[in-house]
């Protein structure tokens, strides 16, 4: 597959804004999208081991992730559209062509998701008093965690297969007898989706300091369980970390020969040096660790780190696809739409986030308040103007929709 | 190099990959039209409850809320992008085409999901925690949220079908391809069936409220609203059908079935029906009965309008530029795109198709058959199974024992020249003909490709003398 043939294959639309802004969407989205699933196989793994266990702690625990895991499923699916969305946009031959040849696995990543996430619920329905009786059906959460795994390697594959377009042929056409059943993995890399799973158990690590610290702003005053929880965070942090790194450099030392020299290039080494702060970081806060917004901040030192995990990822496709086969993704034609530009990042940076803003807002604090929750002025303000601004999208997209279409 | 950039196909001999896309795609309106109309139930619901200081209805929005939970949120959630999963792998080029055009649009609704997935938790989780006002503007922020995902894809879905804008092809630009009577036709009818859905589903938690009185109350709005929204849905059925272009009127007036008028018929029949019966004794409605409505209005509403709106587009897949296999089949100047009709007929699939095998680019007699499968595959089989089952199966457009020589005259006379309404205009090389018929005939005839391999010279026009053609 020769570099004309991969271009050929470029949807002859173009796309409405300079490739580099959909690279840059799609390495952040991919991140956010990416730490959820972190935190729904990262709370699920404990919720497994807590559900087996005898000691309260656990039980405690179990009960708090299988909540987590709950919301943390519904965020990853959501989060996921956005880079699953920015992929198309500029490596279309590639995705495309990936998908094709695994179309079965396509469809049933769709079939599998649906039925993890039903395990997931009925497990959750079933143990309403998981901290204080003994889990019921405990094969559901497991399955569930089974599948989000199978479901996580399809991705996987799907990613590594874009990567060989070298194959594609061979995959498509073995023997020049055209095989087009789609009912074939055809090429993954054990070492590179263990890394991204293992990374789950610092993320997690991470995670239950933020949930310490929600649970000290609530008045929790068990501080047995809180102990507990530090100690298991910073353990899964530390051992977390240790694994992820050793995968990292096995992944890194089995590239293929023509981007070999990317092992030893500053992506590798940020994204050790990234993982290294992100689980050292709740130590070196020390007692801020227990005082103010200090103890939710290993959580945005560990989405930052996730976004560097997520360029390295990026920078390997980049190495291969126009290092090793040309393809420059920042050269895709341009048809500037500057209507729908505009549109989406008022959409998504003033609307969205005053109303995300305003809602998470909302939740926190009801979450930390005693009985009925009643906003202050300025939350109430931030409120109506998230109303307002929602109001709004919707009158513009009537204005300009009935302007164009019947004016 | 003449090169057109046409995917991998996936063929599935089973059903065809289009049923495939077909029961993801009615699946997904099911859960996601529920979800929007649910949600502005809850708007409702929620503002009335906290207005008129009533708790019930509360309650009722955090039971119908983790129940909307798990089969609007995770089941529609999952089935929308598996939309994009299925016809990713069925029709790449076609979802290519709505992506690059309208990425930015796809990209806002996923604000508005974002928004969405965290308002829901919100309703069920914080209700009765929050003050009254407070929740009243969550609720009304979610309802307008749901309402706005539905805005954002109905362009889209109507471009599937024809630009908004005639005006598209020259001009381009997102407006135009987004926004049209065909847009809003779609939109208002999406909106009236959001409502009878959720009215019917609406049941199914409806009916396992345990105050009676607040239970026949529930469900006789439910039941005035799925009735009205039905009667509206049906009757701006006409708008729709005069949105649409000509050659949509003409493919609707020779291939939907005869039954499908009447059917339609029968369907709102039996749910006014079905709503009036719980309007006057709302005590019939359990939620065994709500579920088998909801499965009712799935089978027996959606899949047969989803049919007309995937069957009148053909033999277009999006944009009216861009046939059902793949292939670009007029220029879009205002988008810089080219017809790639003139490549295939300079060259053929065997010199364009970036995915054909090397050994199948010169067509012999010993390869003909397998050169005919892999052109089959690629310009027929996303409409028409090549085996005895799924999607339309290309042996039945044939008669049995049918000739090479016919077929292949068939295939210059009526594909190449694109003189067959329905179908895409498909030029083949002689060459390339000659292979698929081979392979054509092959489907009723397996001896035909034998003798034909042995090099039966009555097997072709060109192997005879002009005495036996005469």
């Amino acid at each position: 597959m020769d570099t004309a043939m991969l271009y050929a294959l470029r949807d002859p639309l173009g796309i409405p804004a300079h490739p580099v802004i959909f690279l840059i969407l799609g390495v952040a989205t991919w991140a956010l999208h990416i730490a959820a699933v972190h935190v729904l196989l990262g709370s699920s793994f404990l919720a497994i081991r807590g559900a087996f266990s005898g000691n309260d702690h656990w039980r405690r625990l179990a009960a708090a992730m299988v909540n987590t895991a709950k919301v943390a499923v519904s965020v990853a699916i959501v989060l996921g559209v956005a880079p699953l969305l920015f992929v198309q946009v500029i490596y279309d031959p590639f995705w495309y062509t990936s998908n094709v040849l695994s179309a079965w696995w396509v469809i049933g990543f769709i079939v599998i998701l649906i039925v993890a996430t039903l395990a997931l619920f009925i497990f959750y329905a079933l143990n309403y008093e998981l901290r204080t009786k003994k889990a019921r059906c405990p094969g559901s959460m497991i399955a569930a965690t089974l599948l989000f795994l199978v479901v996580g390697f399809i991705m996987h594959a799907l990613s590594v297969q874009m990567l060989e377009p070298d194959q594609w042929m061979e995959w498509y056409a073995p023997n020049g007898v055209i095989d087009a059943s789609g009912r074939s993995i055809h090429s993954w890399n054990p070492w590179r989706f263990a890394f991204f799973i293992v990374l789950s158990f610092p993320v997690i690590g991470i995670w239950l300091f933020g949930y310490r610290r929600y649970l000290q702003g609530a008045g929790d005053e068990d501080q047995g369980y809180l102990d507990f929880l530090k100690r298991l965070g910073t353990r899964l942090g530390a051992i977390g970390t240790i694994v992820s790194l050793i995968l990292l450099v096995i992944w890194m030392r089995g590239l293929p020969e023509d981007i070999a020299g990317f092992a030893t290039g500053p992506w590798p080494i940020a994204t050790a040096v990234a993982l290294i702060i992100v689980a050292a970081y709740p130590m070196l806060l020390g007692r801020r660790l227990d005082q103010g917004l200090w103890g939710y901040t290993p959580i945005l030192v560990a989405t930052l780190g996730t976004i560097v995990v997520a360029a390295m990822r990026e920078a390997i496709r980049w190495a291969t696809l126009f290092g090793v086969h040309g393809y420059n993704a920042l050269d895709y034609k341009i048809a500037m739409d500057w209507y729908s530009t505009g549109l989406f990042f008022i959409t998504f940076i003033v609307m969205g986030g005053t109303v995300l803003s305003y809602l998470i807002t909302v939740a926190w604090q009801a979450g930390q308040t005693e009985g009925t929750y009643t906003p202050s002025r300025t939350v109430n303000r931030m409120g109506t103007l998230s109303l307002a601004l929602v109001v709004i999208w919707v009158v513009q997209y009537f204005g300009f929709g009935l302007w164009t279409a019947y004016a | 190099m003449d090169l057109i950039g046409l995917y991998p196909t996936w063929y599935e001999p089973g059903i065809g990959s289009g049923w495939v896309i077909g029961i993801i795609a009615t699946i997904h309106v099911l859960f996601s039209h529920t979800a929007v109309g649910a949600a502005i139930l809850f708007g409702v619901l929620a503002w009335i409850g906290a207005r008129d200081n009533r708790p019930e209805l509360i309650e009722f929005i955090r039971k119908y809320g983790l129940f909307l939970l798990v089969f609007s949120y995770i089941l529609g959630s999952i089935t929308g992008p598996g939309i994009w999963y299925s016809t990713t792998v069925g029709s790449p080029r076609g979802i290519s085409a709505l992506i690059h055009n309208f990425v930015w649009k796809w990209a806002t609704e996923w604000v508005f999901f974002v928004i969405e997935v965290v308002g829901v938790y919100m309703l069920v989780y914080l209700a009765g925690k929050l003050d009254r006002f407070t929740y009243m503007k969550v609720a009304a922020i979610f309802a307008v949220t749901s309402y706005a995902t539905m805005l954002a894809i109905v362009g889209i879905l109507s471009f599937m079908m024809m630009p908004g804008m005639e005006e598209w092809k020259t001009e381009g630009g997102y407006l135009l391809g987004f926004y049209g009577d065909n847009t809003f036709a779609q939109l208002m009818i999406r909106t009236a069936f959001m409502f009878t859905m959720t009215a019917v589903v609406g049941g199914i938690v409806a009916a396992g409220l345990k105050d009676e009185a607040f239970k026949k109350w529930l469900l006789r709005r439910l039941a005035v609203v799925g009735a009205l929204s039905a009667v509206i849905g049906i009757s701006l059925y006409p708008w729709y059908m005069n949105s649409l272009p000509e050659i949509a009127h003409l493919v609707a007036e020779n291939r939907m079935p005869d039954y499908f008028t009447p059917s339609i018929l029968i369907v709102l029949g039996a749910m006014l029906a079905y709503f009036a019966a719980t309007l006057i004794k709302p005590k019939i409605v359990t939620a065994t009965v709500a579920g088998i409505a909801t499965l009712a209005i799935l089978v027996l509403g959606l899949w047969p309008g989803e049919t007309i709106r995937e069957s009148v587009r053909k033999p277009y897949i999006a944009g009216q530029y861009i046939y059902s296999n793949q292939v670009i089949g007029h220029d879009v100047p205002g988008m810089g795109v080219k017809s790639e009709i003139p490549t295939l007929e300079k060259v053929g699939f065997k010199h364009a198709h970036i995915f054909w095998p090397e050994e199948q680019r010169e067509i012999r007699r010993d390869n003909a058959a397998e050169v005919g499968r892999t052109l089959a595959i690629t310009a027929c089989a996303n409409c028409h199974s090549l085996s005895d089952t799924g999607i339309r199966p290309l042996k039945n457009y044939f008669p049995e024992k049918a000739d090479i020589e016919g077929i292949k005259t068939y295939l210059h006379g009526a594909l190449s020249t694109g003189n067959t309404m329905y179908m895409p205009r498909i030029p083949l090389k002689d060459d390339e003909a000659e292979a698929l018929a081979v392979f054509i005939a092959g489907l009723t005839d397996p001896e035909a490709v034998k003798r034909y391999e042995a090099g039966d010279k009555t097997a072709l026009l060109e192997n005879r003398s002009d005495e036996e053609v005469k």
